[in-house]
């Protein structure tokens, strides 16, 4: 009786594929190197964790404009750590440090935009929006308007560093990396997978986004799923700026994380997660990430101005968006 | 699945035709189908004997068909008038006209017995008012079709008889209505002609003048149902297990094992009186005590804690998660019993399949989402969910609301189990022979107080709506 129209049920996944074939098929020299393959999933992953964390908190009914400043500032407090730490006692432990200052931060952060929206009853995309501002501020102030450089070398090679791929050679027959952040991109998402489809937790996300005072009525706590989804973000955003902060061994304060908030909501959209709250997945908001990743380096690759990107990237959240809405007019 | 099969009826101009049929007998499907909002995938429609085929609520409307649905389809945020006019608005030099508007809506609003101003917001009113403005608005639209699906659901007998009124003046100016109702006696009264249909399929159509509600009972579920009510579960005696102390001006007491009725008129501040107890809603300086105890609920989760279940009448805002899964809506309430962090979803599906049939749902797919289901089925999902946690005290608010008549005699059956097995039962309840039927004790609301209380030998139509009308002095 109901037809599941399988465009729109896996219309980001099939684009996601034909794509891959085309440029495999175009570039057959190139793109089906280990070292590109790697650098598709490496590329945007810090953007990725983040949309990641953006999936629970949209299909919450929620969603946050402050992530992109939120990374830059702990970005800034990961540097600035791991520089006050890194003569005193060993790199790596300067770097665990570091690592955990800035999730701590991203935590707390996101804890206080859950309040506001769970007990102050702020919309929020209020709430968040004051956050988006906000939270550049202070990073900017903790860099004096300009870029924190790491003085922990370990911390730049830390950003590089990652698993050997086995049986793959780079050009000069050493072996080639699985970041660390491309590790952490996938161990998330197959955790966030889990929370949502499998726990208890996730469910009340699910049931709180769906319809949020019946949620209440079912004896389910609304606040605190609430404010447990933004603070989970606001982790995810710290482990998403050491990821960054590793990789340049700096953050530019006015820089770093500059529209990640709209690249994460892209991807959660594209995904299939409807922003009514209620309903989403985590596999999709993956595909959304490579899509836009693929997409982006297309345009490089075929000598566009790159310039047109902003073009092609609304276009492709618009076609998402609308095939969605075709799937809710069929059911 | 097919929710209509060869249905074949015909209506005649200035006709009150009544639909009757189960939950999932195809009503609902067949006036989607003529309103415009589902296309039939064969068959054909004649208007005026000339084959039509409507594209949308619009067209229908554009024909002079316009439907009363059964969920509201309201804008809360505007007001009486300006959904009334929604989408033909008066304009007054390209302005909008607001005084013509809110002139004409309060004639419409009059025709209805409505006692509120156009320029009241949605928002403020109750489900009835709602249903009210819904009517009004149909009304105001001039059709020469008028279906009505479960108008007189939410409405107080009052209000309804106002609305019989109103059908008869639309009758005499040559409008034709199609009336669907569950009850079945307001049926028999004010209609011309009758329609039963079972399973999609057309039954019978009859003239209502020899027609009876336990005649089309019978047709409506193909068997004989002879004794309405089930035997209530034996009187308890002893102390009460749950009290309210000074709560809406007087107090309650439940004993285990014991059906308490709370009847009044829609508005009469039932619901809320129910949602102070659970906590969703300040309860004032009243108490609620549990085993002689007083306790202190802020919360639907802490009320769940002492063993008090809220059954809501609003099924689709309140009660369930429509969106959601028969089995998700299941366990919610009780998810952590099913694991306190990741959910044992074999447990989960077992105890899913168990309700299903300990309750009799009938549902092809347990994981499918609850909106595909029949009224009669939703409930029967929202009492389970309640029960899952095991309650001691149950409350019920309109259980048999957009319920068929097979659904439910067997949603009494439950209750008067559920009593005899030592639950404490409060049904909220506008019908009256529900109240009487089911009810070892009832009492009485109006104008957010209680105003009476009638054992089961005082238990009369009478007796409650003198007291819910406030006739007597007291």
């Amino acid at each position: 009786m109901k037809k599941t129209n399988f465009l729109s049920e896996y219309g980001a996944l099939v684009a996601l594929v034909v794509l891959f074939v085309y440029n495999a098929m175009r570039h057959h020299g190139t793109f089906l190197q280990v070292e590109n393959l790697r650098n598709l999933v490496s590329q945007n992953a810090s953007v990725g964790v983040i949309a990641l964390g953006m999936t629970l908190v949209i299909i919450a009914g929620g969603i946050d404009l402050s992530v992109g400043s939120l990374t830059a500032l702990c970005g800034a407090v990961c540097i600035l750590v791991v520089n006050k730490f890194g003569a005193g006692m060993s790199p790596t432990m300067a770097i665990l440090l570091a690592s955990v200052s800035a999730i701590v931060i991203g935590a707390l952060a996101g804890l206080i935009n859950g309040a506001i929206v769970a007990y102050g009853r702020v919309a929020a995309f209020v709430v968040t929006l004051g956050g988006l501002a906000g939270f550049r501020s202070i990073a900017l102030v903790l860099g004096n308007g300009g870029e924190i450089r790491s003085q922990v070398p370990a911390l730049g090679d830390f950003g590089f560093g990652g698993v050997a791929i086995p049986f793959a050679k780079d050009a000069s027959g050493g072996p080639v990396l699985f970041y660390w952040s491309a590790v952490a991109f996938i161990v998330i998402a197959l955790l966030m997978s889990f929370l949502l489809n499998k726990t208890r937790f996730g469910r009340y996300i699910i049931a709180v986004g769906a319809n949020q005072r019946a949620a209440e009525y079912s004896a389910i706590n609304t606040q605190t799923v609430r404010l447990a989804v933004f603070t989970l973000l606001g982790a995810l955003v710290g482990v998403a700026s050491v990821m960054v902060g590793a990789r340049m061994n700096s953050v530019g304060t006015g820089s770093v994380g500059l529209y990640y908030e709209l690249d994460a909501i892209a991807a959660v959209v594209i995904g299939g997660t409807s922003l009514r709250g209620g309903k989403g997945r985590i596999w999709g908001t993956v595909v959304g990430v490579l899509l836009l990743t693929l997409i982006s380096n297309m345009i490089t690759a075929e000598n566009i101005d790159t310039n047109w990107q902003g073009l092609v990237r609304g276009v492709v959240i618009l076609v998402a968006v609308l095939i969605q809405r075709g799937k809710k007019e069929n059911e | 699945m097919k929710a209509l099969n060869g249905v074949s009826i015909s209506f005649a101009e200035g006709e009150v035709h009544g639909i009757v049929g189960e939950n999932g007998a195809g009503k609902s499907t067949l006036m989607k189908i003529l309103s415009g909002v589902q296309q039939a995938t064969s068959g054909q429609m004649l208007l005026n004997g000339q084959p039509v085929t409507i594209h949308g609520v619009k067209d229908a409307l554009k024909r002079g068909i316009a439907m009363i649905h059964q969920e509201l389809n309201l804008i809360d945020e505007l007001t009486v008038a300006e959904n009334v006019f929604l989408g033909r608005e008066s304009t007054k030099s390209g302005m909008l006209d607001r005084a013509k508007m809110v002139q004409a809506t309060e004639v419409y609003l009059e025709q209805v017995h409505a006692g509120f101003p156009a320029t009241t917001k949605v928002a403020d009113l109750s489900i009835a008012g709602k249903q009210l403005v819904e009517i009004a608005k149909a009304v105001a639209s001039n059709a020469s079709i008028l279906i009505m699906d479960e108008p007189t659901a939410v409405l107080s007998d009052p209000e309804a008889d106002s609305l019989f009124a109103l059908i008869a003046k639309l009758k005499q100016q040559g409008t034709t209505v199609l009336y669907i109702s569950h009850r079945l006696v307001e049926v028999c009264q004010i209609c011309d002609r009758i329609t039963v249909l079972r399973d999609g399929v057309w039954i019978e159509t009859m003239d209502a003048k020899g027609a009876t509600p336990a005649s089309l009972a019978n047709l409506m579920v193909g068997r004989s149902l002879q004794d309405f009510y089930p035997p209530k579960a034996p009187k308890p005696t002893g102390e009460p297990i749950f009290e309210l102390i000074d709560v809406a001006g007087a107090g309650l007491a439940v004993r285990a094992g014991e059906v308490v009725g709370l009847a009044g008129l829609v508005g009469a501040g039932r619901t809320e009186l129910a949602e102070a107890v659970i906590g969703t809603r300040p309860i004032g300086n009243g108490q609620v005590k549990i085993n002689g105890e007083a306790i202190k609920i802020r919360s639907p989760k802490q009320a769940m804690k002492y063993g008090i279940a809220y059954v809501s009448e609003d099924r689709k805002g309140l009660g369930l998660h429509v969106s959601l899964s028969s089995v998700q809506n299941i366990t919610m309430a009780n998810l952590r019993d099913y694991g306190v962090f990741a959910i044992n979803g074999k447990k989960e599906q077992d105890k899913a399949q168990t309700w299903k049939s300990d309750m009799d749902i009938r549902a092809g797919d347990l994981n499918a989402a609850v909106s595909s289901l029949s009224g009669g089925n939703q409930q029967k999902i929202s009492i389970s969910k309640w029960l899952e946690i095991q309650p001691k005290v149950l409350i019920l608010d309109e259980p048999t609301r957009g319920v068929d008549v097979g659904a439910k005699r067997e949603m009494y059956t439950i209750i008067q189990k559920l009593a005899s097995e030592g639950m404490a039962c409060i049904v909220i309840s506008s019908e009256l022979p529900e109240i009487i039927g089911l009810c070892h004790r009832a009492l009485v609301m109006r104008e957010g107080r209680i105003v009476g209380e009638l054992e089961e030998e005082q238990l009369s139509e009478e007796a409650i709506m003198h007291l819910a009308a406030g006739v007597e002095a007291h």
